[in-house]
């Protein structure tokens, strides 16, 4: 069983990799380059270049990918031969701003910029303030003669200055584009990668990606728990009641039931909720309207409406699956030995009948979790719900790439991720089933 | 009052005691030039025509900006209004390229100027202004003691530092063509509370374009990033700010204008503004449902649900906004003027406004001016005839007709009913469009660049005002950064410029009605209809200002307990 699971876990790692390389490309030659979505139509030919050397765009792919998933601070450590720093602060609304530092051995941290041929190094002081001093002696050589500086510059990269080079950059500024003349050669976007905790600065918020998505996933789990929490109980034991009372009225009662919640869809129902709940009876809020960002526990009852319509198909869908395995091990021989060898009807159910009757519905479940969180999407929408689905979708309406990366990845690490759970489960109700 | 009245004001006097023009026009231009609306009021007084109406609003909001006079039961200070809108994205203000963009920054950031309701712009930061005789030169006088929720007052250090900010062209503010007028060389302090502005060509917008909503004024020690540094002198300090999701704004304890029951400003303790999603979905069900007072910027959707609802106090005002379907004048087809006057011949006004908007709005004759424009002239659109259609693009060299890809945002229904209304109808003049739908978000980002695309315009109160952003050129011939059709004419450049420097509104109304039939006969837009559009809030909120801009102003807005 242990080698069973580290060979699973080997290869959805396997999986993993391939997957990151696929969302990668699939980003990667999508029309449409980031640079020019920063800039919009107005930019320049030039400035554009210029946006994708600082944004790191010129540098060859497979680095790209390396750098997006485990991150690029190592690399420029290399070129810079100095720790490098990330420090968080807060400025107005903006908590947790994050800069990045070179970590001199005397405890300063540094930055540096090239003003009129000199260089320049910022050294952060203790109250978060920085001070500019001459640091003009600081410049290499390499082997041709050059003299060339690796530092960071002041806008989270690591930069290559050559000195008397007039390498022209245009640098976006908050008063609009700014000619430096000055400018670096070569540049290096500092990072920690995904796998690290930093999938980039998302273009539509101006924010960390994982500060967003980490927000969302939260929300998104929150409603998907509480409606797989509410859902399958509920789903099981009435697919069983039925089951077990196959033909009767019970059973049709439960059956037209659930094909009526599976079979209507869940902006359908969410409406129809709100209608009922919000405007008319006026006992349960219709829109998920978080005027704070804890407004979850202030206000569950936001979640109800949104829980119970994602509940809703899943419960039928779940009945009814349960219901038809159920009336199958019903009327399967070792049931009817069973009872004929004089058991009572409580532990025919209980001993038999369970465990069998559900495999079918693990499978599904397992198979649905996934889908559910995907499909949560429109439960979202119907409610104005800040989740995951809302997220990736107007991420791809954005083109904000590294959201998407992001996103992608998390759904699909949930996908393959569930699959194990999945297998796993079953091993354990049917002990026919051996995994080696 | 000023002692000096501008001797255009004694000539606009002439004309209102003449009956040329109305009472509420009188007003608006005299104290455009300076003159204080109780002294508008005195020589309006003089005159025959009353519009008692229009008078005793005008003189409640006084050149200072004073609250309206308290209600019979009182007004109640406190509590928390909620706002279902969009929270976008921003950094500069003088950048904002959407009024979604300003409804809740313009409760941090002020504004030198407002415009109110009526269309009269009154002083606001600033105490007057003046203009010369030749309207070349024109004095801004700064309201003392107004201080930033920095501590620090504003001064004229700091407007000279917006006036840099909206003149330099890399900034790319809306603001840059609109003050086409004026050189940030023509800028200069006077003393600490003055500017002077030493214009390029003589120009009586200044004021109302100062009220405009890139205009917000920023402390000279800017940035660059509102959320970074949310500094303004409102009324209200930003305290949390989620791009998507939310904003909450808190009231501030030392704004320096009172309420009518003679303590600061504002009633409201605080604001929060909410997006429900991209598509603003839930916005409806939010406020059904109570947890939200007010949807800002309403669909025509949100109307029609709530038209009848007895709980919500619904204020329609007709607008100059509008979706304006323009063609680049520079790209095949349409460099040939006979192809886009066929496209006009194709459109079934009427029926476009019925399905864009449910009939909510005035017809348009292609022109950018609104009947809600003061300059409006009557100018009828071309028929819709699409056996003319099929003449014009023949006479073109399109015998066979043309076929042309449409881009339309599919999140503005407007559009989106206009664009198949017109797909349908132009068949049979011998036009094939091709829609070619995508979000929003995507509109945006080429919106330019289309060879053809319904943008969405938003209202300007006077007509010259969006003419010179959208439809001119720089000095160099090359169209403006707002001119998305590309269409440049000299001849319209001449008149428009005229019209910028003419008080004399029959004289205005002539140039503009010119400006009219050129746009209609030679430009590269279509414009079937204007919109109407919608203030709806509970009956618990009072003192909501109705607005043509769809400003979202909650100074002076209260709460029944």
């Amino acid at each position: 069983m242990a080698r069973y699971i580290v060979r699973r876990l080997l290869t959805m790692l396997l999986t993993m990799v391939l997957v990151s390389i696929l969302v990668f490309a699939i980003v990667e030659i999508a029309p449409g380059n980031v640079a020019r979505n920063i800039l919009g139509a107005y930019a320049t030919p030039e400035q554009e270049a210029s946006m994708s050397r600082q944004l790191g765009l010129t540098r060859p792919v497979s680095i790209r990918y390396i750098s997006w998933l485990f991150g690029s601070d190592w690399q420029a450590r290399v070129e810079i031969g100095l720790p490098l720093i990330q420090t968080e602060t807060t400025q107005g609304l903006v908590k947790n701003a994050r800069q990045w530092w070179a970590f001199a051995p005397n405890g300063d941290l540094m930055q540096w910029d090239v003003d009129g041929g000199k260089l320049y190094k910022i050294v952060r002081l203790p109250d978060g303030k920085a001070e500019r001093i001459l640091d003009d002696d600081s410049w290499k050589v390499d082997e041709n003669g050059q003299e060339y500086f690796w530092g960071i510059d002041r806008g989270n990269r690591a930069a290559k200055w050559v000195k008397g080079a007039k390498g022209t950059e245009y640098l976006l500024d908050y008063s609009g584009w700014v000619e430096e003349t000055d400018a670096p050669v070569e540049y290096i976007p500092l990072g920690k990668g995904l796998l690290r905790g930093e999938a980039g600065i998302s273009l539509r918020y101006q924010a960390p990606v994982s500060e967003v998505i980490g927000r969302r996933i939260f929300n998104s789990f929150i409603l998907a728990a509480l409606a797989i929490l509410v859902s399958i109980p509920t789903a099981v034991a009435l697919g069983l009641l039925a089951g077990l009372n196959e033909g009767k009225l019970i059973d049709r009662v439960i059956s037209i039931g659930g094909l009526i919640t599976a079979g209507s869809p869940d902006f359908a129902t969410g409406i129809l909720l709100i209608m009922i709940f919000a405007l008319w009876l006026k006992v349960l809020p219709g829109a998920a309207v978080f005027t704070s960002a804890d407004a979850l526990w202030q206000t569950p009852s936001l979640l109800v409406l949104p829980v119970l319509t994602a509940s809703l198909v899943e419960i039928g869908y779940i009945l009814r699956i349960t219901r038809s395995s159920v009336v199958e091990v019903m009327n399967s021989p070792y049931v009817r030995t069973a009872i004929l060898k004089g058991l009572s009807y409580r532990q025919v159910v209980t001993r038999h009948v369970l465990r069998n009757a559900m495999m079918a519905p693990i499978t599904v479940i397992m198979l649905h979790i996934n889908w559910f969180i995907g499909g949560l999407v429109v439960v979202e929408s119907v409610f104005g719900y800040p989740g995951l689905g809302n997220f990736i979708l107007n991420a791809a309406l954005y083109k904000d790439v590294y959201s998407i990366e992001a996103g992608a990845m998390i759904l699909i690490l949930l996908a393959v991720g569930t699959q194990l759970i999945a297998d796993l489960v079953y091993s354990l109700i049917n002990p026919r089933i051996r995994y080696s | 009052m000023e002692k000096k009245i501008h001797p255009l004001v004694t000539k606009a006097n002439q004309d209102l005691r003449e009956g040329k023009i109305s009472r509420r026009d009188f007003l608006r231009f005299s104290t455009l030039l300076g003159l204080t609306l109780a002294g508008a009021e005195m020589l309006a007084g003089c005159a025959p025509k009353e519009e008692a109406a229009i008078a005793t609003e005008a003189v409640q909001a006084t050149a200072a900006p004073v609250a309206t006079e308290a209600p019979a039961g009182g007004i109640k200070r406190g509590g928390t209004l909620t706002c279902a809108t969009r929270v976008e994205r921003v950094d500069n203000p003088a950048t904002f390229s959407l009024v979604s963009a300003s409804h809740p920054w313009r409760h941090v950031v002020e504004y030198l100027t407002q415009t109110d309701p009526q269309g009269v712009t009154h002083p606001y930061l600033l105490e007057s202004w003046k203009a010369s005789v030749d309207l070349l030169t024109w004095t801004l006088v700064l309201r003392k003691g107004i201080k930033f929720s920095n501590g620090q007052e504003l001064t004229a250090d700091d407007v000279m530092f917006n006036f840099k900010q909206w003149l330099t062209e890399s900034v790319q503010s809306s603001m840059f063509g609109a003050m086409s007028y004026l050189d940030l060389s023509g800028v200069e302090k006077t003393d600490d509370y003055t500017i002077t502005l030493k214009l390029k060509t003589p120009s009586i917008f200044i004021p109302e374009h100062l009220a405009q909503y890139p205009a917000g004024i920023v402390p000279a020690s800017f940035g660059g990033d509102l959320t970074k540094e949310p500094i303004g002198t409102g009324a209200f300090t930003m305290e949390e700010y989620v791009v998507g999701e939310r904003c909450v704004l808190k009231a501030r304890k030392d704004y320096w204008r009172n309420g009518a029951d003679g303590k600061p400003l504002p009633y409201l303790d605080e604001i929060i503004m909410v997006q429900l999603g991209e598509d603003r979905a839930a916005d409806l069900s939010a406020y059904q449902s109570g947890q939200v007072d007010t949807i800002i910027e309403p669909s025509v959707a949100i109307w029609e649900a709530l038209k009848d609802d007895k709980d919500s106090t619904i204020v329609a005002t007709p607008t100059a906004a509008t979706r304006v379907l323009r063609m680049r004048a520079d790209q095949e087809p349409w460099t040939k003027v006979e192809v886009s006057q066929a496209l006009k011949h194709c459109h079934n006004r009427e029926k476009i406004l019925a399905l864009a908007l449910q009939g909510q709005g005035t017809l348009g004759n292609d022109s950018h001016v609104a009947q809600a424009n003061p300059e409006f002239v009557d100018v009828a659109p071309y028929p819709f005839d699409t056996a003319k259609s099929k003449e014009l693009l023949a006479a073109a060299g399109y015998p066979d007709g043309v076929t042309v890809e449409l881009a339309v945002a599919s999140d503005w229904p407007e559009s989106m009913a206009y664009a198949q209304a017109l797909k349908e109808d132009a068949a049979a003049g011998g036009f094939t469009i091709n829609l070619k739908t995508m979000p929003a978000s995507q509109y945006w980002e080429g919106w330019t660049d289309f060879n053809m695309g319904i943008t969405w315009w938003s209202h300007r109160t006077l007509a010259p005002m969006i003419l010179s952003v959208a439809y001119t050129a720089n000095p160099d011939g090359t169209p403006v950064a707002w001119n998305e059709s590309h269409w440049v004419d000299a001849e319209f450049n001449e008149i428009l410029k005229q019209a910028e420097g003419t008080l004399d509104l029959e004289k205005r109304k002539e140039l503009v009605g010119k400006l009219e039939v050129i746009q209609k006969e030679r430009g590269t837009v279509c414009i079937p209809f204007f919109m109407s559009v919608w203030k709806i809030y509970k009956k618990t909120v009072h003192d909501v200002v109705a607005d043509p801009q769809e400003y979202a102003i909650f100074y002076e807005t209260w709460k029944d307990a």
